[in-house]
């Protein structure tokens, strides 16, 4: 069964009665570093120990058909192939008593959304891409939606900036060589920092990619807190994953997003209204 | 201990399994199973053969041998024919000469198997009751590339052809990679009143897969629950820690398998002292298999500023002047830029006359995303 935007309460009391229903023996909890889910007496294994053969082997022989095993939150890369993915389905394969619990439902588009439905159905449709008919037909899927919204905040950038704006592509092209051509938006986007830092509000409290900026009121992604918010994006990170991480650490749908006058602040901001896009119909083809 | 896969409500795939054994038994009056030496066929055989005693029917056990391989497949192909159910056994043990790559040399990058003239080096004795001749007419053999030779896969598709409405049981297990599972189910089979989707037509016989669905750990329980035999080099492999997608026991010297040979004085010195004896290249392989300058051609030699630069090197330093233009011919119709530069180095290196590895041709995606950057951005 997948649960899709459920808080730690929820999970644990929708544990506690499937634990009570049926006749539960041993608890597994697999679960990221980020994204703990304690309960007393599980055995609680952290998403970097899955693969590890003390680990792996251990639980293949302590798993039986009497094994409640409680995937949170594990959706941690793309590739539906990898290795510790595998190793969670191998866990899988051995009961059929398990809860896969989601923040949101993708890291990007729906295709992420398969990997918990292999979880779910003992991978028996591994090969079948994003199905809203056969999702339907093959699991149960509880939804909570966690509707996105992103508001623009315009922040104008001075002459200075656009030319050091200007002058740092052209720089970061031609330095490129051999190297990863995502380097350029990511860095590109730093350049309309410091105008954003001057019309940072003392009063509100604002997420930023890193500490470069100084201001006591800006925190990095990773050093959010739950409930501290709600905070201002002064830029979004670039890999949605972390921004996904950030929704759910912050416990926060509603995004003021500082968009400066550079191409590049454009640019990001069409990247992340479409991702938004994209999970709104997610959620439209689960219901 | 672990239970074994669920295949449906009703049974787990051991059951299926067994099930699917019968069904072959009832349908057919001739059948073979393929072995390798490895776990897969190992349980496949094991099935089959319990069967066949059940049964008291005779089966054809084949195997192909490569010569090059470890002794450690040998004894595990010899206990399956010889210790499992003898009087149940037709041995197909084919050693014959047939042609080989060898990606580890330059100066001999072929091997023919079993070649005649040369026992004194051959890895080890023919086995007595071993077919050591082709058993299918010469003037009808099949070869799928002259450039090639007649090669592990036509060997197979000959042997297939000197048979009628024979099932050909193979342990392949779909669940090792899309493309297995691909080749279990794209040609289903109608026998009797019934579709096999387990199956696929191969000529005139069948090719039958009664293990497609097992999981790793199914096979692994299957050995151990009835004391089954097998090969040692699973216990090498897993002491290295090595991964379960490289535990493979196959060939030790073609395209895809020239990895094993790192280990190989470590697991088995004494095979490694004689295929050192047998063929060139193989001190090289020991050493380099890994590198990801080398064979892989993962990382650029730093002698060499582009992947271009350094396949144009390989190819007009290539020291084989028949097979040269196979190279030109094929790499002639690619595209030419970093990716597809990349893909041919490693072909050349390995040696890959017969495009094993092939080189996807297309636009380098990291041209067209660094055009995409510079518009948007």
């Amino acid at each position: 069964m997948i649960y899709l935007g459920y808080s730690e309460v929820d999970k644990k009391n929708i544990i506690a009665d499937y634990r009570a229903e049926h006749g539960i023996t041993k608890l597994v909890v697999l679960y990221p570093q980020s994204f703990p889910l304690p309960i007393d007496d599980a055995d609680a294994v952290e998403y970097a120990e899955i693969i590890m053969y003390r680990t792996f082997y251990r639980l293949l022989q302590e798993i039986n058909g009497d094994t409640l095993i409680v995937v949170n939150e594990c959706l941690r890369t793309q590739n539906r192939y990898d290795l510790t993915y595998n190793c969670i389905r191998n866990f899988l394969n051995q009961t059929r008593h398990q809860l896969v619990f989601q923040y949101l439902p993708q890291i990007d588009t729906a295709e992420d959304f398969m990997i918990l439905f292999d979880f779910a159905t003992g991978s028996k449709w591994k090969r079948e891409g994003f199905s809203a008919e056969l999702i339907r037909q093959n699991a149960v899927v509880r939804v909570n939606p966690q509707a996105i919204a992103i508001n623009q905040i315009c922040v104008p950038t001075t002459e200075k900036t656009k030319g050091k704006y200007a002058s740092e592509k052209e720089k970061l092209f031609a330095g490129l060589g051999a190297g990863d051509p995502h380097t350029l938006p990511r860095n590109l986007y730093l350049v309309g920092g410091a105008d954003k830092a001057a019309a940072v509000d003392p009063f509100k409290k604002y997420v930023a990619r890193n500490k470069r900026l100084k201001l006591d009121n800006i925190v990095t992604y990773d050093n959010v807190n739950e409930g501290d918010g709600p905070y201002t994006v002064i830029e979004f990170p670039h890999r949605f994953i972390e921004f996904g991480d950030f929704v759910k650490r912050a416990n926060q749908t509603q995004f003021d997003v500082m968009i400066a006058d550079l191409k590049i602040d454009q640019w990001y901001l069409e990247r992340y209204q479409q991702w938004k896009e994209r999970i709104d119909a997610t959620y439209a083809s689960l219901q | 201990m672990r239970p074994t896969q669920v295949y449906s409500n009703t049974c787990n795939v051991l059951d299926a399994a067994r099930r699917r054994v019968s069904f072959i038994f009832d349908n057919f009056e001739d059948i073979k199973v393929s072995v390798s030496g490895g776990k897969d066929s190992t349980v496949l055989a094991h099935l089959m053969l319990m069967e066949a005693k059940r049964r008291q029917r005779k089966i054809g056990v084949f195997f192909l041998d490569e010569e090059v391989v470890y002794q450690s497949t040998i004894d595990q192909v010899s206990w399956l024919i010889e210790d499992i159910a003898p009087d149940n056994v037709i041995p197909l043990w084919l050693q014959i000469e047939f042609d080989l790559t060898n990606s580890t040399s330059f100066e001999e990058n072929h091997l023919t198997a079993w070649e005649p003239g040369k026992h004194d080096l051959w890895m080890r004795p023919k086995k007595s009751y071993a077919i050591k001749f082709a058993p299918w007419d010469r003037e009808k053999q099949i070869i799928h590339d002259k450039n090639i030779g007649l090669n592990y896969y036509a060997v197979i598709d000959n042997f297939e052809h000197c048979y009628n409405n024979a099932a050909f049981t193979v342990g392949l297990r779909g669940t090792e990679h899309p493309n297995r599972w691909r080749a279990v189910s794209k040609n289903p089979v109608t026998i009797g009143e019934s579709n096999i989707y387990w199956a696929s037509p191969k000529g005139d016989n069948f090719a039958m897969y009664p293990i497609f669905d097992w999981n790793i750990h199914d096979v692994w329980k299957y050995i151990f629950e009835q004391k089954l035999r097998y090969s040692k080099i699973y216990d090498y492999m897993f002491k290295k820690g090595m991964p379960i997608n490289e535990m493979r026991t196959s060939s030790l010297i073609h395209e895809k398998s020239f990895k094993s040979i790192c280990e190989l004085p470590e697991f088995e010195p004494k095979t490694y002292n004689r295929l050192v004896k047998r063929i060139k290249g193989i001190q090289f392989a020991q050493e380099t298999g890994k590198s990801a300058k080398m064979f892989k051609a993962r990382q650029l030699p730093k002698n060499f500023k582009s992947w271009m630069a350094y396949r144009d090197f390989l190819l007009e330093t290539y020291p084989d002047s028949v097979n040269k233009h196979v190279f030109e011919t094929r790499f002639a119709r690619h595209l030419n830029n970093e990716w597809v530069a990349r893909q041919q180095c490693r072909q050349l290196v390995l040696n890959d006359i017969g495009n094993f590895v092939p080189v996807e041709s297309k636009p380098d995606p990291r041209e067209e995303l660094i055009a995409y950057y510079r518009s948007v951005l």
